[in-house]
This record gives C-alpha cells, sequence and structure tokens, in this order.
C-alpha cells in the first residue's frame, strides 16, 4: 500500500487549478481532508468507506471545484449558504452508500458534465480506476446459487478464484466453457445498483434547491440524464443486447471484434463472454509500436465507431481506454456497451442535420442547428459570441471530416485547441444545452483523446464516406 | 399406546412439514398449535409429545437448517479460504438454507435468540447458538488462531451475526442481496477486530 505522502503528492497534482483563486489546488485538497477526516460512522476502518482513496478524492474534489465555480460571483450571504451545502453534499458523496464502485461511478459520470474542467480531466479520467469493492471468491459462489442455482464450478468447466479485472460495479473473472471456449465473466457485487439508485436520488434531492445557476433546470436535467444512463449500466442484460447488436455490424475484414455472449452463462448481474486476448493503451504504448501500427489502430477505431454511428445510431459513450483491447493478431477488441447513447430518430436526424450544415457550408443552416442544441429557439436569441464559440467547437468536430488524405489525430496543436475551445465555453458560462451533448461529447473527446494518445492516424474522410454511405441524413 | 420408532419419526417430520405451511401462511403470531395439530391429523395433546411448544416447533427448524447449512459449508469449504473468506461461506451457506423459513423467522428468531436474559430460555435456541459458535471457533483454530476467542470477540461476533439476522429476515431485494453486503462487511470488521490488520482477506483486486 502507498504512503499517505505520496498520496497527497499524487492528489495535489491530479486536482482541478482554479487559476485565480486556487493555482495550486492545495485549498482544494484541504478542503478534503476535512472532509475525509471527519468521522462519519463507518469511516472508521476501512478505506473502501471513505474518501481514503485516491481516486475518491479526486472525484470528490472535482465535484467540489464544479459546484464551488457556480456561486464564485454570488453575494456574501448567498456563498455562505451555498458552501454549507456544497459541505453536505461532499460529505453525502464520500458517505455514498459505503461502496466506493458506485461513488466512483457518480463522479465519473457528473465529471462529464461540461461545466467541469475537461482538460484535465482528459487526463485524470484515463488515470482513474472505478471499481467495486472486490469480492472473495465465496461471495461470488453465492452470486452464482442466487443468479444460476449452480456453483462456478459446475457451470464452467474451470473457472478462476481471483479476478483479472475489476469492472466499475464488480469484477471479471476468467473461465472456460465445458464445450472449450475461453470467457470473461462479469460479475456484479451484490446490491450495488440498489445502493446506485439511491445515492443518485439522494444527491439529486440535496442538489436539487441549490438553484446555483440561471440555468440551474438545465443542470438538473443532465443530472437526471446522466441518472438514467447509469441506471442502464447496472443491468448487464441491456449491456449483452448492445454487445451482440454491436457485434453483428463487425465481419472479420472489419478487424473489430466485439465479443460472443454467452446467454446461457448470463443474468443481469453477470455476464459471460468471449475472452479477448490483448492488452490495453498503455501497454501497448510500452511496446513502442511504429507508426504504422498507430495508424493501424486508430483507423480501426474511427471505423468502429462511425460504424456503431451510422448504422445503428449510437454513440458509444465511454470513453474509458479499458474498452479497447489490443489483439495481438492486429484485431481492435471492443467490450464493455454499457454506456451506449442510442439516438432517437429526432436526435438522430438533428445530428445530422447539423453535420450535413457543416459539410455543406451553409451558415445559417449551421446555426440554427447549434441554437438548438443550445436550448434557443432561434439564432438570433442567442448572444453573438455565444453562438460564436459553439459553432466554433463544432468546426472543430468537423475538421477532420474536411480533410482529405491523412488526419493527425496525434497532433497537439489540433487536440488542444478542441480542449480550448470547451474551457471557454465553459469560463464564459456557456453551458446550457441539450442532455444529449453531454454524450456526444463524450464520444467526441473520449475518442479524440485515445487517438491523441495513441499518436495515430486515419484517412477520417474516406472512413465516414464509406461508412455514411447509403445511410440517408434525413431518414432512418 | 406404544408406536414404533418409525411412526415417531414420521409424525414428527409430518409435524415439521404443516408448522412450515401454515406458519408461511399465516406468520407465526397467529399461528396456533391447534392449527397444525389440526393438520398433521393429529391430537393437540400428542403434538405436545413431540414439540411442547410453537416456539420448540420453529427453532427446531431453525436448528436443523443450519446444521445442513453447516453441511454445506464443510463440504463447500476449499481449504484456500481466508479467515474472512471462510467466516462468509459459513454464514452464507447457512443462511442459504435459513431462505424456506424467511417468511416467518423474524419474531422466531427474535424471541429464541435474543441477546436478553428471558425466563425461559429456549432450549433449541441455546443449542443453535452454541453450535454455531463452536463452529466459528473451529475455523479460527484452522485459520491458525491459537487461542480461543474471550468473550469479547464471541459476544461481538454473535451481535454481528444477530444483526445480520434481523437484517436479512426483513430484506426486501432480490435474493436479498443488501444482506449479502452487510455479510461482507460485517465479517470485514470482524476480522479487521480480531487480527488487528487493516487489510481484511480479499481487499485487493487482482492486478
Ligand atoms: N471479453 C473480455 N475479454 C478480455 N478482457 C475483458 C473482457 N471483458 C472485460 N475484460 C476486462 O475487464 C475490464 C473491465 O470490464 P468492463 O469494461 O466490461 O467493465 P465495466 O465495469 O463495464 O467497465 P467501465 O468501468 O468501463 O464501466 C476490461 O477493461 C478488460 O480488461
Amino acid at each position: 500500500m502507498r504512503s499517505d505522502k505520496i498520496i497527497e503528492t499524487e492528489l495535489l497534482e491530479l486536482l482541478p487549478k482554479d487559476r485565480a483563486n486556487d493555482p495550486t489546488g492545495k485549498r482544494l485538497a484541504e478542503l478534503l481532508a476535512r472532509i475525509s477526516m471527519k468521522k462519519i460512522p463507518v469511516n472508521s476502518f476501512s478505506r473502501i468507506w471513505t474518501l481514503g482513496s485516491l481516486q475518491a478524492r479526486v472525484t470528490a474534489g472535482y465535484l467540489a471545484y464544479w459546484l464551488r465555480s457556480r456561486f464564485r460571483n454570488a453575494d456574501e450571504k448567498q456563498r455562505l449558504k451555498s458552501e454549507a451545502h456544497l459541505a453536505a453534499a461532499l460529505q453525502l458523496f464520500g458517505a455514498m452508500g459505503y461502496l466506493r464502485g458506485a461513488v466512483m461511478k457518480v463522479g465519473q459520470m457528473l465529471a462529464n458534465l461540461p461545466e467541469v474542467v475537461p482538460e484535465e480531466f482528459a487526463e485524470v479520467l484515463s488515470a482513474l480506476h472505478f471499481e467495486a469493492p472486490p469480492m472473495h471468491f465465496a461471495m461470488v459462489r453465492e452470486v452464482f446459487l442466487d443468479e444460476f442455482g449452480r456453483e462456478p464450478e459446475e457451470l464452467f468447466a474451470t473457472f478462476d478464484r481471483q479476478a483479472f479485472a475489476a469492472a466499475s460495479l464488480g469484477q471479471v473473472h476468467r473461465a472456460r466453457l465445458h464445450s472449450g471456449e475461453e470467457v470473461a465473466v462479469k460479475i456484479q457485487y451484490p446490491g450495488i445498483a440498489r445502493t446506485i439508485k439511491a445515492d443518485l436520488r439522494n444527491l439529486r434531492l440535496l442538489l436539487q434547491p441549490l438553484c446555483l445557476t440561471i440555468d440551474w433546470q438545465d443542470t438538473l436535467a443532465k443530472l437526471a440524464d446522466i441518472e438514467r444512463m447509469l441506471l442502464m449500466e447496472t443491468d448487464y442484460t441491456q449491456e449483452a443486447m448492445f454487445c451482440k447488436l454491436a457485434r453483428s455490424a463487425f465481419t472479420a475484414a472489419d478487424q473489430v471484434v466485439v465479443p460472443r455472449i454467452y446467454d446461457d452463462y448470463s443474468t443481469a448481474r453477470v455476464l459471460t463472454a468471449e475472452y479477448l486476448p490483448g492488452c490495453h493503451i498503455n501497454d501497448f504504448l510500452a511496446t513502442d509500436p511504429g507508426q504504422g501500427e498507430r495508424d493501424h489502430f486508430t483507423r480501426l477505431l474511427t471505423v468502429a465507431t462511425y460504424r456503431l454511428y451510422y448504422r445503428l445510431h449510437w454513440l458509444p459513450a465511454d470513453p474509458h481506454p479499458g474498452n479497447f483491447i489490443f489483439m495481438p493478431d492486429g484485431r481492435l477488441g471492443l467490450i464493455d456497451f454499457g454506456c451506449t447513447l442510442m439516438l432517437n430518430d429526432e436526435e438522430w436526424i438533428f445530428s445530422n442535420v447539423a453535420i450535413q450544415a457543416a459539410l455543406d457550408r451553409d451558415l445559417p443552416g449551421l446555426n440554427r442547428s447549434m441554437a438548438r442544441a443550445c436550448r434557443f429557439d432561434d439564432p438570433d436569441d442567442m448572444e453573438p459570441d455565444h453562438l460564436e464559440v459553439i459553432r466554433q467547437g463544432f468546426y472543430w468536430f468537423m475538421e477532420p471530416w474536411q480533410q482529405e488524405g491523412l488526419f493527425d489525430f496525434g497532433d497537439r496543436d489540433f487536440f488542444m485547441r478542441g480542449i480550448d475551445n470547451v474551457m471557454e465555453a465553459t469560463r464564459k458560462g456557456y453551458t446550457r444545452s441539450l442532455p444529449m451533448t453531454i454524450w456526444s461529447n463524450r464520444f467526441t473527446f473520449g475518442g479524440r483523446a485515445f487517438c491523441y494518445k495513441l499518436k495515430g492516424r486515419c484517412e477520417f474522410r474516406d472512413i465516414y464516406l464509406q461508412e455514411s454511405a447509403g445511410v440517408q441524413p434525413n431518414h432512418t | 399406546m406404544r408406536i414404533s420408532e418409525q411412526a415417531k419419526q414420521e409424525n414428527r417430520s409430518r409435524i415439521l412439514d404443516k408448522a412450515a405451511e401454515i406458519f408461511t401462511g399465516k406468520g407465526f403470531e397467529d399461528s396456533t398449535t391447534r392449527d397444525i395439530a389440526l393438520a398433521a391429523g393429529l391430537a393437540a395433546g400428542t403434538l405436545f409429545n413431540y414439540f411442547p411448544s410453537k416456539e420448540t416447533l420453529a427453532m427446531t427448524m431453525v436448528s436443523e437448517a443450519l446444521v445442513q447449512g453447516r453441511e454445506d459449508y464443510l463440504r463447500r469449504c476449499t481449504g484456500r479460504e481466508d479467515l474472512a473468506e471462510e467466516l462468509f461461506l459459513f454464514v452464507a451457506s447457512g443462511l442459504r438454507r435459513l431462505r424456506p423459513l424467511r417468511p416467518f423467522l423474524g419474531p422466531v428468531l427474535e424471541r429464541s435468540l435474543s441477546p436478553f436474559p428471558r425466563k425461559n430460555v429456549c432450549h433449541e435456541g441455546e443449542t443453535a447458538r452454541q453450535e454455531h459458535l463452536a463452529a466459528v471457533q473451529a475455523i479460527l483454530v484452522r485459520q491458525g488462531f491459537t487461542e480461543a476467542p474471550d468473550y469479547v470477540a464471541m459476544t461481538m461476533y454473535w451481535s454481528l451475526y444477530l444483526g445480520i439476522l434481523a437484517f436479512w429476515s426483513n430484506d426486501t431485494s432480490p435474493n436479498q442481496e443488501a444482506s449479502q453486503a452487510l455479510i461482507d462487511y460485517s465479517i470485514r470488521m470482524f476480522v479487521q477486530l480480531i487480527t488487528g490488520s487493516g487489510a481484511a482477506g480479499g481487499d485487493e483486486h487482482a492486478e
């Protein structure tokens, strides 16, 4: 276990910095320390229950930062009142349901609100592990008896006692079916879904009366959407359904694999999928891959995401790098479709109309789309600067679509321009938007941060043309 | 009139079966020994030859379930469990056998296992408690504890266990999954208490 001192230094590095009031993040760290020292009844004996872990504190830090930034300019009385609420919210957050996994999951989602500084978050996200308390094997066996009426060793030919990976709501074990297939079995910690539900409700009730901005209703609407998505993630049957649909969208020639789901071994709490051998991005990068390999995987990732978008009308909104597996035979494995937004017809058309307007350089059309995304009836209702900043962001999103030949996603300048735009929008308070934009932002920034890290290139425009071929932008 | 040992056994198990049905249907408090005798086709007086009270009847079921649970645990134990894991296996195996009795168990346990001193100690309840604690001691020995745990440790354990039972008998979550989390955390706490260590078994994920 690491010493507290290292944790403190690391914490300072990871926390968001408020340039004006708290450039080193120290004040925020102190606030967190004060709260995590408070003796809530259960916190004295296990780090599972507290803000003791680095991840928990960083997450709480983002929450605090976000909430605080909402009332920076309020008058003194309002500020004190809000600070009191903030402390209460954080304490609740720290004590939430005693399950670290749930805390992390909520934090991960909250921090994806555009109101939270995304620049650092792109970095922090990839450094954090969101995981449930580990289950020993005896507990796994109880889950199996409840779900299947049989012990894991009866159900499978072999079953590893020890999990090989942590999942956000549980853990993943390797096993082999009687018919010989190697599988990955994801098992949910008992009761975690209910805990998350209760936590989210409490958090929402606590935040509801805060009314920190004029757009508070807008924020609450997004929270509700986040809640909906989180709850979806707790049901593995949903994930299995997504997985199967996604799997059917790729052929062997695509070199993109979505694992097969084994229904006889899957329930709402247990998900059994074909095991995909390979490694995650960090291990891949550690092998010092050449440009060709980087480009190869960037292409596969781009094909994969836009295939899902055009064919299934999905936004795979979970940019977590653990969801991509670099397979030794050069294929890209896609796992975990727990956080997938299925666009409804209206959203799907809306999204394509905006893309088409940008491609056609149809400025009035584009402005109308931007206004709608920001929940204005008409572009003229928006401050010109507001419209301009949002439109710049969309132009940035569309850059790769318009360039012939190779597009370099590893270009720092390009990546930072996108980040700067979101920063500017946040700083200026231009955060009002359709809940759907949470997921499209996650989709975009998640994917681009990944390719940036990969320092990869691909012929994006060709891929877009190929994937959208035959898809009518205005019809489903 | 004397009846054969076999007939006795048959009566006894028929009474237990019928009692479980009636307790489940009416609840423990509202069931009477008369109902049970009637359902088992016996005179009320005959029933008392087997079970002197409604409470004894219910606690006999509990204790038999716990005996089966103990057997399950011994069968399922692989010898590779650490302390927390083995205790979990033991407790969970017992609860699984108690599960069919759950609909009427609350008031039964409240009466028979109450930690407060009572005028009429329920013999079956006391035996169940002793046997349960003996099994816990045996686990501790197998896990390398040389000294028998003192009354503080055992009282703590028993309090946690009663708390688990109370929560579990009233747990409305599917498969009592909320109780599973509670058992997990309670046992980790107990293990920390008696080992003085921060890390209970299974505290880290595999890398
Ligand atoms: N089919 C599989 N083949 C190989 N490894 C797998 C497979 N499924 C899961 N894993 C491993 O387990 C980890 C967690 O799985 P998964 O991403 O499905 O969990 P999750 O809890 O849904 O994750 P998230 O935190 O992204 O919500 C993965 O990062 C991967 O390392």
